[in-house]
């Protein structure tokens, strides 16, 4: 008779034989990502009831554990159905503030100029930095149920950092310095939001929307070659968390609609609000200013520059509402804030 | 038609809402009634409007331009001259790491306060508005969460990353036998979950630090964003070669960790956790049982590493400047090594990894004798790594020690 380890050495093993279904993962062609083991139970569509823990999803629940305190239930509350495409696209394009920029092009600029994108920076990383922090607010809270998303708000808090730390460089590297503080951006409507979803519409859709916008036209804003890779690499980040937060919206429709007038009251606060801008308001007069001294090329071209602020600020509202329309709220058409209003293209 | 021209018909034409807010700012800079109509009527877009009004057109310079006088929208450009520090020309010190943050650090820029005062957002180093809204962050004490050692780290920790789905050669994977498949792969889920706890942790204090301390968010950052790879990249390695997640994680240490209310009492507990964790992946070699394991411990010990770094340092940064908060860390050391050495009693966080020491459930006899080294290489270092910081605990807990020692 053979020998029974477990009982000759007081082991206990009841941990070795809890499943009995052999799962084995195979790499794609990106590798092995997340969407290659999500399969079978471990899926996110066998996700399970929540238990306030932070049990990943498909882990053997232990008897006894206890409760971390409340953290979201329902996958609607916190899911996107990208997001397992997202986190690995994120891990593959990192990038390096100090090594992927070509600092060394940067060449000395008018003062007028040089101090209209030092504006602009200063203001830059001070949303960035908000944007960095509005998710690490919540992640607490998001379950290992959904562990996908929380993966996913993990690699935003690291492109935020980045982009906060590059404009700051971009500030001091060219002989200028940081400027004005920005007020009135509409930072404060990001981390007094109450639910997750409400961050989520308000940050990722709104906020960095509009920083998008303002980003994809980083070719008339730069100055130099830096200032445009700038624009052009943190605008790739931008894109991966404005695809979670319509995902995230559209799956919070799909799957709750009775959320829809709710959501439209928190986006009626934030148009409302911050002047009429919006989260990440760039009418504050010295982003204003400085956007159109940017555009325009000098102080002397500020009304060139003028039309093309307005151009932005047109562009800016017509893609968030575009975004919005993806997502399922195409009726916020009918609701925008006046000041907003004013720049949508017919339907 | 110039594209200005067609924005301001476009307004007038679509009857534009004139918001409440606009008006109400146009009563306070003295504007005549009806003025932002006629502005509208002549072919002003409201967001033009708007400008002038939020750039503090007064109601005279509204009214004279109107009737065909100077520029509305104001060009004061006052934020031009603010007296902050003009004139930096940051350089890389060394041309391999381009352009860091340790070389913005010069002039004010570098000057990082003991205390810092300013509740908003304000970057470090820019003019304050003086009337801004209190952004509610908690922490403006350098000695509670700063270490000199955040700067190159965040740069280094960039510089050194990863990717789990590519980095590592899931085909090299090769079927191992039943027990140690399953043992591997309940390691993975203990260690998938808390990365992903201490993530989840990390991320929460981030709102709480102010902007004066911006170089330590940045790194913890990149801290958080390694947790979230490592969690994965456990996750990846139980699902990949014939096995599956097992049995969750005990609770214990990541719940004292959840308690903690404050940073420092956070920082303090996962000291202890983040010791031991570098120390077990740095020995990977010792249980990987094929070269993806060997690979996986070796990058998620060289992230632990930098983890562990800044532990070290703000510990001893903190103990030099409040000197009176030494004794209290050892309350909180207590708790955690109580926390851990009840885990480590845990068969499904012992056993698995006795089974990898040993080779296999039927040389658990060697592979129990393996893991007392193991206990006390770790408990050694951890003592170390505290020594290092100047912090001398004169006895680890008992519950502690005797784990290590079972």
């Amino acid at each position: 008779m053979a020998a029974n380890p477990a009982t000759e050495s007081s082991l206990d093993l009841s941990w070795l034989d809890l499943y009995e279904d052999a799962t084995s993962a195979e790499p794609g062609k990106k590798g092995l990502t997340l969407k290659e083991i999500n399969l079978g139970r471990y899926a996110d569509t066998a996700r399970g009831a929540g238990d306030m823990t932070y049990r990943m999803r498909g882990a053997i629940p232990r008897p006894g554990a206890q409760r971390f305190g409340p953290n979201y239930q329902s996958k609607a509350d916190v899911w996107a159905e990208n997001c397992l495409m997202l986190y690995e696209e994120a891990t593959q394009r990192q990038w390096s503030s100090a090594r992927d920029i070509p600092w060394d092009t940067l060449e000395p600029l008018p003062d007028e100029l040089e101090r209209a994108m030092c504006q602009l920076a200063t203001m830059l990383t001070e949303v960035e930095f908000i944007a960095g922090d509005v998710p690490g607010q919540w992640m607490p809270f998001v379950s290992a149920q959904d562990f996908e998303a929380g993966l996913f708000l993990m690699t935003q808090i690291m492109d935020e950092a980045r982009h906060t730390d590059v404009f700051r460089k971009r500030a001091l590297a060219n002989g200028g310095g940081l400027l004005a503080q920005g007020a009135g951006l509409g930072l404060r409507t990001l981390i007094e939001a109450r639910d997750f979803t409400e961050m989520s519409v308000l940050m990722h859709v709104q906020a960095e929307g509009f920083v998008q916008s303002m980003f994809r036209m980083g070719e008339l804003i730069g100055q130099t070659e830096a200032d445009k890779r700038i624009f052009r690499m943190s605008a790739q980040d931008e894109s991966r968390h404005l695809a979670f937060g319509v995902m995230h919206l559209k799956y919070v429709l799909d799957t709750e609609p009775e959320r829809r007038e709710e959501i439209h009251h928190y986006l009626d606060k934030a148009e409302g609000d911050a002047a009429g801008g919006g989260s990440g308001d760039v009418t504050f007069p010295p982003v204003f200013e400085a956007l159109c001294i940017l555009l325009g090329g000098g102080v002397d071209k500020f009304d060139e520059g003028l039309q093309k602020f307005l151009l932005l600020r047109k562009r800016q509202i017509n893609e968030y509402v575009h975004r919005l329309t993806v997502a399922g709220l195409g009726d916020r058409r009918q609701r925008l804030g006046p000041l907003m209003a004013q720049f949508l293209d017919p339907a | 038609m110039s594209t200005g021209e067609a924005l301001a018909r476009a307004a007038q034409a679509a009857q534009v809402e004139i918001p409440q807010e606009a008006r109400d700012r146009a009563r306070e800079l003295g504007w005549e009634d009806g003025l932002i109509e006629l502005a509208l009527a002549k072919g002003h877009s409201l967001q033009v409007i708007w400008q002038a009004l939020r750039g503090g057109v007064d109601g005279k310079r509204a009214k004279e331009f109107l009737q065909g006088g100077q520029a509305a929208i104001p060009r004061d450009l006052s934020w031009m001259h603010v007296p902050t520090e003009w004139g930096i020309r940051a350089r890389p010190k060394d041309p391999a790491m381009g352009l860091t943050i340790a070389d913005l650090m010069i002039g004010t820029y570098g000057d990082v306060p003991d205390i810092w005062t300013n509740r908003s957002e304000i970057a470090r180093g820019s003019y304050p508005n003086p009337v801004v809204e209190d952004m509610g962050y908690t922490i403006f004490e350098k000695a509670l969460v700063w270490a000199d050692c955040c700067i190159p780290l965040y740069e280094e920790a960039i510089r050194d990353r990863w990717v789990s789905a590519t980095d590592l050669n899931w085909n090299s994977l090769e079927p191992l036998p039943h027990d140690i498949e399953r043992a591997v792969c309940q390691f993975m889920t203990e260690h998938s979950e808390r990365a992903y706890v201490a993530g989840a942790l990390w991320s929460g204090w981030l709102p709480e630090i102010s902007y004066g301390f911006i170089e330590l968010k940045l790194f913890l950052s990149t801290v958080i964003y390694d947790l979230a790879r490592h969690s994965e990249a456990f996750r990846k390695r139980a699902l990949a070669n014939g096995g599956g997640l097992g049995l969750q994680a005990p609770t214990d240490f990541s719940r004292v960790a959840r308690e903690a209310r404050s940073f420092p009492e956070l920082a303090a507990i996962l000291f202890v956790q983040d010791s031991m964790l570098y120390t077990l992946f740095s020995r990977g070699d010792e249980f990987a049982q094929n070269q993806l394991e060997r690979d996986l411990y070796r990058l998620v010990a060289r992230d632990r590493k930098r983890m562990l770094d800044y532990h070290i340092e703000r510990l001893k940064h903190m103990l030099f400047k409040l000197p009176d908060r030494r004794d209290e860390q050892n309350l909180y050391f207590n708790k955690a090594e109580s926390r851990m050495g009840k885990e480590w009693l845990d068969p499904a966080v012992s056993e698995p990894l006795a089974i990898l020491l040993g080779g296999g459930v039927d040389n658990i006899a060697r592979g129990r004798e393996k893991l007392r080294e193991l206990r006390k290489a770790q408990v050694d270092n951890y003592l170390e790594h505290l020594r290092q910081a100047t912090f001398i605990r004169k006895h680890i807990n008992g519950r502690l020690e005797q784990a290590a020692q079972a």
